[in-house]
């Protein structure tokens, strides 16, 4: 399986691929300006976070994205301000979060699914977000925290899924079984 | 699965015979981890191609060159040392500004290393840089959050190659590499400690005597918390050290007015750096380190504060 984590610039990008390749998965990063066919070879596509401020005008320093999303048709996971670029994509309120959170955050579970498949209904992740997405539509919530209401989420009619927090890192428990189960059900 | 630092070894190895070829190359070590893996590393690559060198910039732990030329040593390295700590200080003289700091660092180690180059006909720089530092030195859509002076404090046009073998790992990898590699343990299990030094240990102004500050708080932090460590008082801490602020307070010494520094005690607890918590530290350990800095630095410092943020927000070292 070949999985291309598209760089919107965050610190942890590189700890994604690095959860991959332990994962015994591949996986490139390779930058937003990509050529969309070179991106439609892959088997699963992960949007990184980064500084960038989807909500607040950002959204175009997101190259090719769009369309990206348009086109591949396989599983999809964002993270941070990749999910924030995701919902909005699909028509959701990216803007500053009521609750910026940083650092230790913990995460309730509302509804496992398969990315949460095998996880406790609450554990401890990671976050370092300004920013938040709301009121997607089509998009079911899957996880909220005190001060957050769409922690991650997934597409009702396609296999695209977002975290808000940073499953990723090391401080986030239980963070590698997430990014197994994304790939899980990309062997599907 | 995972990463096997064997396999690494061998990769990294043959990967820097075919970039140096024939030509010389130059290695700093700066004691940490990473430099002295890379060291290894390259010395059983192009042994007889290289030149290692210890840089002391005046900026240094307590002991530290004493330290390295000792242990690189045992190590089988051969250590030339260059003492540039007045041109660290008269270089940094007046400069407040985090990043302007490392810029200068990154500078004046790359004037130290071309020098050394010359008398060695080196071409090649080989440095000890990891993921985090290229990460957080940041490009294009990434943010700098600080210049390492491995990366973003390098001058824009410098006269040596840069060979950089560990790029893509993180300090736990480094450390799989530094025990794969045969390093004496008190290099492979070693604390980090930033390239640029006690630079970034003391906010504000850089000088000979903040750089004596704070390395004797420094060098009391690790003692305690080592021996806490090794009491089983608590379990031993990722990266420990203090940081001098410029904060004068009111303190009372002797039934005297005393009007000192700050010092910040930092610890956390991480595995790659990138994200980190700080250590619940037993009260009577914080005191004790307490009591010592006052004591031992009473002349400038009355005041000790313990950092209690985690990564992020806050980054490990202060700037």
């Amino acid at each position: 399986m070949d999985a291309l984590i598209i760089d919107f610039g965050s610190q942890w990008t590189h700890r994604i691929h690095r959860t991959l390749t332990y994962l015994d998965v591949s996986s490139k990063i390779v930058p937003v300006t990509t050529p969309v066919a070179d991106i439609l070879k892959a088997d699963v596509l992960i949007f990184s976070g980064g500084a960038i401020r989807i909500g607040l005008g950002d959204a175009h320093q997101t190259g090719n994205s769009r369309e990206y999303i348009e086109k591949f048709q396989g599983p999809i996971l964002g993270i941070c301000a990749g999910q924030q670029f995701i919902g909005m994509h699909f028509g959701g309120t990216a803007q500053p979060a009521k609750g910026p959170e940083y650092g230790k955050v913990e995460i309730i579970v509302d509804d496992k699914d398969e990315l949460f498949a095998g996880l406790p209904d609450k554990f401890t992740a990671w976050a370092s977000h300004n920013d938040e997405v709301i009121n997607t539509p089509n998009f079911k919530v899957l996880a909220h925290s005190k001060d957050c209401s769409n922690h991650a989420f997934k597409s009702l009619s396609r296999p695209i899924y977002g975290c808000l927090f940073h499953p990723e890192v090391e401080h986030t428990q239980h963070g590698s079984e997430i990014y197994a189960n994304f790939l899980k059900i990309a062997k599907k | 699965m995972g990463f096997e630092p064997k396999k690494f070894i061998e990769g990294a190895i043959s990967q820097m015979r075919s970039q140096v070829g024939k030509k010389h190359a130059i290695i700093a070590v700066s004691g940490g981890v990473d430099s002295m893996t890379a060291a290894a590393i390259a010395s059983k690559a192009i042994p007889k191609q290289l030149t290692c060198i210890f840089v002391d910039t005046g900026l240094m732990r307590k002991n530290e060159a004493h330290l390295v030329s000792t242990a690189a040593a045992k190590a089988g390295i051969p250590l030339q040392v260059i003492n540039a700590s007045d041109k660290f200080f008269s270089s940094l003289k007046g400069i407040t500004d985090p990043e302007e700091k490392r810029k200068i660092i990154g500078g004046l180690f790359i004037d130290v290393f071309e020098q050394a180059a010359k008398s060695s006909k080196a071409e090649f720089l080989i440095q000890g840089t990891i993921a985090p530092d290229w990460i957080e030195s940041g490009s294009g859509l990434r943010d700098t959050i600080k210049s390492h002076h491995n990366v973003g404090g390098l001058p824009k046009k410098m006269g040596l190659f840069l060979c950089e073998p560990m790029r893509e790992l993180y300090k736990d990898e480094v450390r799989k590499v530094a025990r794969e590699i045969g390093l004496p343990l008190e290099f492979s299990e070693r604390q980090p400690f930033p390239g640029p030094g006690l630079a970034v240990r003391i906010m504000g102004e850089i000088t000979p005597q903040k750089a004596e500050i704070v390395r004797e708080a420094c060098a009391i932090v690790e003692e305690e918390l080592e021996a806490a460590a090794h009491a089983k008082k608590m379990e031993m801490p990722w990266q420990y050290f203090a940081v001098l602020l410029p904060i004068k307070t009111v303190g009372v010494l002797g039934d005297a007015r005393a009007y000192g520094y700050t010092i910040a005690v930092r610890a956390v607890e991480s595995l790659d750096g990138m994200t980190a918590k700080a250590c619940r530290i037993p009260p009577e350990v914080l005191e004790q380190i307490s009591d010592r800095i006052t004591r031992v630095l009473k002349e400038h410092v009355n005041r000790v504060v313990y950092d209690t943020t985690s990564k992020p927000p806050g980054t490990i070292e202060w700037e």
